[in-house]
């Protein structure tokens, strides 16, 4: 059974891996939004297993787009590297910024990291010399001068490295600190869990892979704006696509991110300016109706027709 | 939560402290006082029925600013339609969202709020959404303002002059402070409320219909919130998002004054409304303006929540 698994893991990267071969670059350009989604998503809702909810996704990708971007621009580095090097930036500051905010929780956490996403974006702004101020920077070139395969599989990485490092914090003790501080913080504390430690490693390793996502696509696109890579869109829609999916799972987000991904190109087409307005109803009645989202909806009536 | 203790205990440092900053910039930028105070009392008048749903039914309306953003667009298609005045608009707009209260209330808010803190969150994330994207398609994203002739009125003291009509928010703040907490603490149904708030289970033992109120709190809320909005519209441009940024400094000035303290707000918005001016009154550092409401949100949450460990 669980080689089986495996198989079914190896033949899907494969699927994945080889899809330049068999599609144009329509395909391609879709499939790059949903993977950087779905990294989106899985960072968000790895950060969520510990009960605390950040508002402030937006925020560490922007930050890791500046970083890389800049990096790239005024020292020369590679662009890959450099888009490692945005994910290590939102990751250190996540770590300053975790070592206070992580005191707080609940709406607290929620409405400060909020405000932090704005509060980056002001400062960037306000530095026009550095950043390019509120007109943003533009690349000379994309990343591979646009290649569409090359730029493809770059995503297809940032995507399977977080869902990697998701399942890793699924299949480890790491799981079981993070579930009973969500559970019980109290109770946690008591069995000998480090509260806060677990929670700045937690929060500095999602902070690391939204600012990698958020360097691949300011290379993608070739500029970062203070209103286009701060984007509440970088917020709202990972959120929609965990939330929908089902969280406090590896699969729950990335099956929301394929479905809304695919829902919304076709959205786009049929409504330009109100394909958002779907997103807000998917929130609304995903948490009205099953608010398990679609797996785990799915898994309880599964559990239930195998017990009858 | 008890509102009367807390109440004056923090206001008694705050008066201090602004009173202080008031005569320093009365003399220094006159302008800064009269426009930050007019501004100021925007901002505690949106807060306040927000303050309201949270400290009764528990809820972070993140949809807040985005119900004043419906009301405005009330006031003007109701101007276009019937030629009625934007000041007149604000009774049919109690009504109208009085009802939408109810609608929303009895068709959402009701089913999370016994849920976890982020459904509720992230549902009326969701609603807020749902309405911008709602006006967005409807009447585009496209800034609209009547031409009104009396909202550039002024008034000239000395070499100094300044708009009269801005005093209208002063009003309004007034007003919609002293009518809250007379109904809180004079009325029956007032108490009740503010039992309810205390503790839904103590309240429902001695016979206060739990549901009923949450409803009527709900429902009066965003009655308020829909009339701001049409005063809002009388100087102010309207597009679909001018109301969520509303949202998060109503929020902040909640946190910053504590939940359950309504002339708190009052108080912190001065101070807010007037540091905003301030900086905005600077050259070429207008840009940080917007960072302040931020910076203040992030370090009065920390200071509060580090006051309550060392407690």
């Amino acid at each position: 059974m669980r080689n089986l698994r495996y198989l079914l893991y190896i033949a899907v990267l494969i699927i994945l891996l080889t899809l330049p071969l068999y599609t144009g670059v329509y395909l391609l350009n879709v499939m790059d939004i949903i993977l950087i989604y779905i990294a989106l998503a899985l960072s968000w809702d790895m950060l969520l297993r510990s009960g605390q909810i950040s508002f402030g996704i937006a925020g560490l990708f922007g930050v890791g787009g500046y970083a890389a971007v800049l990096l790239h621009l005024n020292f020369g580095i590679n662009p890959l590297i450099s888009i490692l090097m945005g994910g290590v930036a939102a990751g250190a500051l996540a770590w300053l910024v975790g070592m206070a905010v992580l005191q707080l929780r609940g709406m607290y956490f929620a409405i400060v990291t909020l405000a932090l996403a704005e509060i980056f974006r002001v400062i960037i702004r306000n530095f026009p010399d550095l950043t390019g101020g509120p007109e943003g920077t533009i690349l000379p070139s994309a990343i591979f001068a646009g290649n569409s395969t090359k730029t493809y599989w770059l995503v297809l990485t940032v995507a399977v490295v977080s869902i990697i490092a998701s399942e890793i914090f699924r299949r480890t003790r790491i799981h079981f600190a993070l579930t009973s501080i969500r559970n019980d913080e109290i109770v946690a504390r008591s069995s000998g869990i480090d509260v806060f430690k677990y929670l700045v490693f937690i929060f500095v390793i999602t902070s690391a892979i939204q600012g990698m996502t958020g360097g691949a696509y300011a290379h993608i696109y070739g500029f970062v704006s203070p209103e286009g890579s701060f984007s509440v869109d970088f917020t709202l829609l990972p959120i929609a696509m965990a939330l929908l999916g089902g969280m406090h799972s590896t699969w729950g987000p990335v099956v929301g991110g394929i479905l809304l991904g695919v829902v919304s190109e076709f959205l786009k087409l049929q409504i330009p300016y109100g394909h958002l307005l779907v997103y807000g109803l998917i929130i609304v009645i995903t948490i009205l109706f099953f608010p398990q989202g679609i797996l785990g909806t799915l898994g309880q009536r599964l559990k239930k027709t195998g017990n009858e | 939560m008890n509102l009367l203790s807390k109440l004056k205990q923090s206001s008694y440092q705050i008066t201090i402290i602004s009173f202080v900053l008031a005569i320093i910039l009365a003399i220094w930028k006159p302008h800064v006082l009269i426009e930050g105070i007019q501004r100021a009392c925007l901002y505690a008048v949106i807060a306040l029925p927000m303050a309201l749903i949270l400290g009764i039914v528990g809820i972070i309306n993140l949809a807040h600013g985005d119900f004043m953003m419906l009301g405005a667009y009330f006031a003007y298609f109701l101007n276009v339609y019937t030629g009625m005045d934007p000041l007149v608009a604000i009774f049919p707009a109690l009504l109208a969202f009085f009802l939408i209260g109810i609608a929303s209330y009895r068709a959402i808010i009701k089913y999370v709020l016994g849920a976890p803190e982020l459904n509720q969150l992230l549902l009326t994330f969701g609603l807020a959404m749902i309405m911008e994207q709602l006006a967005n398609l409807l009447w585009t994203s496209r800034p609209i303002k009547l031409p009104l002739n009396y909202v550039s009125s002024s008034a000239t003291i000395g070499s100094f002059t300044f708009g009269t009509f801005e005093f209208v928010y002063i009003g309004a703040a007034i007003i919609v402070l002293s009518g809250l907490l007379l109904f809180l603490k004079r009325t029956s149904t007032g108490q009740a409320a503010l039992a309810v708030g205390q503790n839904p289970r103590g309240a429902k033992l001695v016979g206060i219909h739990v549901d009923r109120t949450y409803l009527l709190i709900f429902s009066l809320s965003i009655a308020l919130v829909g009339a701001i909005g049409a005063i809002f519209m009388t100087r102010h441009s309207i597009f679909p998002l001018v109301g969520a940024p509303f949202t998060m400094k109503s929020f902040c000035l909640i946190a910053m004054a504590g939940i359950g303290n309504l002339v708190g707000i009052l108080w912190c918005s001065l101070i807010l409304g007037l540091a905003e001016n301030f900086v905005l009154s600077f050259r070429g550092y207008a840009g940080w303006a917007d960072i302040l409401f931020f910076a203040l949100i992030v370090l009065v949450i920390m200071v509060r929540s580090h006051q309550r460990q060392v407690k």
